[in-house]
């Protein structure tokens, strides 16, 4: 399983998700494509660099006091652009380190969170991460330039210990001021109730949230068969059960979670993903872009 | 019949079964859990596992604890007892009387007194006591097993007689062990009757005894020890023109005399006395006595001396054999055009008064097989036979003769190979360069090399500055290597004979191996060994075995004292014990005519020694150790055993079958019924 930054990076990978870039700077206004509107008008103040004047250049970037000290023509570059802030909340608990196949959640946690943010990257977004369990276990903050940072980070962190989602949240809300998207990815197990009360929080600091909540195969199927003793990955608890004759009961119970929580994001105005982790990324993607287009139509 | 266990302690191995039984009643899962992230959706469910397990696991607990008892049960090793009738006879004794037959033995006055001593330790046994008769020298006999017989015993008694062979007090320890082993309704006794010689000691340390075994010693041996024994006898030949004489000398031992005196001597060649010597023998230490040359009798020579009797006369005669022709027939096979290569060679072989070898020197075109007959051995002078003669060379040796081939200069330009040299030679190797090759690698406990075990670096002087290079064929063993690692000597038995080839010549031309130190005594081994004359000894003792020559097809070995024995020769050809002492001599089919070889045997010579040793020195170094006795009056056959111990076996298999059904209800999920309740 790749966990450097430069697997995050997979060019195969990229491309994939160039093509719903393509689609998302002609759908969603802004949003995770550096076409957001800024909040400031007109150019962006961050002076980047000086550059020789090349014939075509627009004379008003000419620097004018440099013309009169040197009497040469200089323009002046800023940083492009910045529209939005997007703040990765990534739930690190030892039930993200979970994987019935090869792909443990966490790992497919990483490749989304790593994938949205080069592409919010790429369309001039300030990008930061948050690791979760009950604290927030490290922070980048949200910057043009901290990609291969928060890159770095998601690469290092490790799911384990037990976790209480909301509680990162509300740290989160406090510690991020400037108004942006929160992408919050986690496999949502805590009661649909108070992650609404958490994500209520976020909403009315003015943030746009999207909650990714990963389930594995074996979450969804429960395809055990032979009399086993289940172990919590993260309280450690023991249960002794025959799954054949718990497999409806469970998926019954897990389904009327999972109307809980679409029932109470919905209320709020959060965008509610449910990713399977055997699906392929760039599926959950476009499920998810899709969703979002929707919304830009309904504005 | 009652039941009891081999080995009760493993009986404490039913502590593991408390081991299911508290994991069953704490709970606690063995197998290995599933890791699931969440049980939050699991816990709601309403499960009653807690109740509903215990009472279906109760089968599977009840298997298991049933196994584990079975399994000790089976290690224990139970058994049916039989009833023991030690009641009857716990008083009675079981006396060992282990009786000294040595050479020693044979002194004036000493059997006597050994064989009274054993008489008088049967008629002191009570009625129901049972004893054994143990006779050992070097080694243990049982002359007869325990038995409340007393009069089987006397007649044993008086069947022995004094042996010609040495002392081992170990054999009879070892011997007394096993019977003591076998008594356990009686507290077993061991009587040694010996002269106490204390040369019999060896070994004795740390032989373990049972520590309920009473040993006492007899001590018979005669308040004077002075003896005076032939110790050993060197022979050299003399060549006087066509004649060979012998120079016999003997070595006397006297030992613990009061006084020097004269001795007697005499030499006795085929039965008829060829010298005789009177000598001053003083009381402590040796004396030789040369005898006067005498003529070499003809064919194989049956020698002895004897000197005067004393109080112990088995070792006043010194039995030894000779070939009247020892030196080796050597045909030394040569280019035909080549005049004095040889010369160091022969010169070599000639050395000394009696030479080891007559040369016979021939061309190699006049090869055949008329001019192998009546020779031990033919070197091959840097020369490649013809095919016809080859062949006539290969049966040649296949019969036993001796073959050594010399890869000199002219065999060595030319590849050759052949199917009767133990090597192919593939080329020269010119060591020019680097001044000279040596040898490197040689095996010094090789007989041709014998010489030089405790001087191996004289083999380094010689310088080979060309030699071939060998490739040894199939069967054949390098016992020497050049510096760089190439075979220097090979070797390979072919029949029963045997072919050594070497990569050097024998000449000065391309070493200056003639120059050196080492070249006389090498040659000598060569030719020797070669020949098959390098085990020859003039004597042997009767601890020895004898190996008779592998040409033999039917091997029979007249004995000293008349009994003819026959072989049966095996891989490694037919060998027989030498018990007597005087001449052994081997035929090939019938016993008649002339022997195809003699062997002479003599007693040890430290069995002369009479001087004795403590009684309690016996023990010193015994060890007591707890052996497990069974009923000596009644032991039971191994199947008896086996039997009584059959039980073990069944148990196993019932515990297996049990382990075997919990696999089976554990593997289809008993426990989790209980799961499905709600």
């Amino acid at each position: 399983m790749p966990s450097a930054p430069a697997s995050f990076l997979d060019p195969v990978l990229l491309a994939r998700i160039s093509d719903l870039g393509l689609l998302a700077r002609t759908v969603v206004d802004g949003f995770m494509h550096g076409h957001h509107r800024s909040m400031r008008k007109g150019s962006s103040t961050d002076f980047a660099q000086h550059r020789a004047y090349q014939p075509g250049d627009d004379p008003r970037l000419l620097d004018w006091k440099l013309l009169g000290r040197t009497d040469r023509l200089y323009v002046k570059e800023y940083d492009a652009d910045t529209n939005a802030s997007v703040m990765f909340a990534l739930d690190a608990s030892a039930s993200m380190g979970y994987g019935s196949g090869s792909v443990k959640k966490f790992d497919y946690a990483r490749f989304l969170v790593a994938s949205l943010a080069w592409l919010s990257q790429r369309q001039g977004d300030r990008v930061g991460v948050a690791i979760c369990t009950t604290e927030l276990v490290d922070v980048v903050p949200p910057s043009a330039r901290h990609l291969q940072l928060l890159l770095h980070t998601i690469a290092r962190s490790k799911a384990s210990g037990a976790g209480t989602l909301t509680q990162a949240i509300e740290r989160l809300a406090h510690m991020v001021t400037r108004q942006g998207v929160i992408v919050i990815v986690s496999d949502c197990y805590e009661s649909p109730d108070a992650l609404g009360r958490a994500v209520d929080l976020l909403r009315m600091r003015g943030h746009d949230v999207i909650v990714f909540r990963l389930v594995d195969p074996a979450e969804r199927d429960f395809p055990f068969r032979a009399a086993t003793t289940f172990r919590d990955v993260e309280t450690g608890a023991r249960l002794a059960l025959r799954p054949d004759d718990l497999r409806a009961k469970y998926t019954a119970s897990t389904a009327e979670h999972e109307a809980t929580l679409v029932q109470r994001f919905a209320s709020s105005g959060t965008d509610y993903v449910l990713l399977h982790t055997d699906q392929p990324l760039d599926g959950a993607l476009h499920a998810y872009l899709d969703r979002r287009l929707a919304r830009s139509r309904v504005r | 019949m009652p039941f009891g266990l081999l080995v009760p302690a493993f009986l404490a191995g039913l502590v593991a079964i408390a081991a299911p039984i508290i994991l069953h009643l704490r709970h606690r899962e063995q197998d290995r859990p599933q890791d699931f992230p969440s049980l939050m959706f699991l816990e709601r469910l309403p499960i009653r596992t807690w109740e509903r397990r215990r009472v279906t696991d109760l089968p599977l607990l009840l298997m298991r604890v049933a196994a584990l008892a079975l399994l000790t049960l089976a290690f224990a090793r139970p058994l049916f007892q039989r009833p023991s009738n030690s009641a009857t006879s716990a008083r009675a004794r079981a006396v060992i009387v282990a009786l000294d037959r040595s050479m020693s033995m044979g002194r004036t006055g000493v059997w006597t007194a050994a064989t009274d001593s054993a008489r008088r330790m049967v008629a002191s046994l009570a009625p129901a006591d049972r004893a054994a008769l143990v006779l050992f020298d070097d080694e243990a006999e049982l002359a007869q097993a325990f038995t409340a017989d007393h009069q089987s015993l006397i007649a044993a008694i008086g069947r022995a007689q004094p042996s010609a062979r040495g002392t081992r007090f170990a054999a009879a320890l070892r011997e007394a062990r096993q019977l003591a082993s076998r008594v356990h309704d009686a507290a077993p006794e061991l009587v040694v009757i010996t002269d106490l010689q204390r040369s019999g000691s060896a070994g004795i340390a740390g032989t373990e005894m049972p520590a309920n075994l009473k040993i006492r010693t007899v001590a018979v041996g005669a308040a004077d020890h002075g003896n005076i024994s032939v110790a050993s006898v060197a022979v050299q030949r003399l060549t006087s023109g066509q004649r060979t004489m012998l120079s016999v000398q003997a070595r006397l031992r006297s030992r613990a005399n009061r006084s020097p005196r004269n001795v007697s001597a005499r030499l006795v060649l085929n039965g008829r006395e060829s010298g005789a010597r009177v000598v001053a023998v003083p009381a402590n230490g040796d004396t030789a006595v040369v005898f006067d040359s005498v003529l070499m009798p003809g064919g194989q020579v049956r020698a002895a001396i004897a000197i005067d009797h004393d109080a112990l006369a088995a070792d006043d005669s010194f039995h030894f054999a000779l070939k009247a022709d020892d030196a080796v027939r050597l045909l030394l096979v040569v280019p035909d055009d080549v005049a004095d290569e040889a010369l160091f060679f022969e010169r070599a072989l000639a050395v000394g008064r009696t030479p080891i070898a007559r040369i016979d020197r021939i061309g190699v075109g006049q090869l055949s097989p008329r001019v192998l007959q009546g020779e031990d051995a033919v070197l091959l002078w840097d020369v490649r036979p013809a095919q016809s003669a080859s062949a006539s060379l290969k049966a040649w040796v296949e019969q036993g003769g001796g073959l050594i081939a010399m890869a000199g200069q002219r065999t060595a330009t030319r590849s050759q190979r052949s199917a009767l040299i133990a090597a192919d030679v593939i080329g020269n190797i010119e060591r020019l360069g680097d001044r000279g090759g040596s040898l490197g690698d040689v095996r010094v406990e090789h007989p041709v090399f014998a010489p030089f075990r405790t001087a191996s670096a004289s083999l380094n002087d010689a310088r080979f500055l060309r030699y071939a290079r060998l490739e040894p064929a199939a069967g054949a063993d390098v016992i020497a290597r050049f510096d760089d690692g190439t075979p220097a000597v090979i070797e390979r038995r072919q029949g029963a004979g045997r072919v050594v080839v070497t990569a050097f010549g024998f000449e000065s031309r391309a070493s200056d191996f003639p120059l050196q130190a080492a070249y006389l005594p090498f040659i000598h081994r060569l030719v020797l060994h070669s020949a098959g004359r390098d085990t020859t000894a003039l004597w042997r003792t009767t601890a020895d075995s004898w190996v008779l020559p592998r040409a033999m097809k039917e091997p029979v070995v007249l004995t000293p004292r008349g009994s003819i024995v026959r072989l049966k020769p095996d891989s490694s050809g037919a060998s027989t014990a030498l018990r007597e002492t005087g001449i052994y001599a081997a035929y090939d089919g019938r016993v008649q005519g002339e022997p195809l070889a003699l062997i002479a045997v003599n007693s040890p010579a430290a069995e002369s020694e009479l001087a004795p040793m403590d009684a309690r020195d016996l023990l010193l170094g015994v060890r007591e150790a707890k052996i497990a006795t069974a009923d000596a009056s009644e032991v039971p056959t191994t199947a008896e055993i086996e039997g009584r111990q059959r039980l073990w076996r069944l148990v196993l298999i019932a515990a297996a079958l049990l382990l075997l059904t919990e696999t089976v209800v554990a593997g289809r999920g008993w426990r989790g019924v209980g799961s499905s309740a709600t």
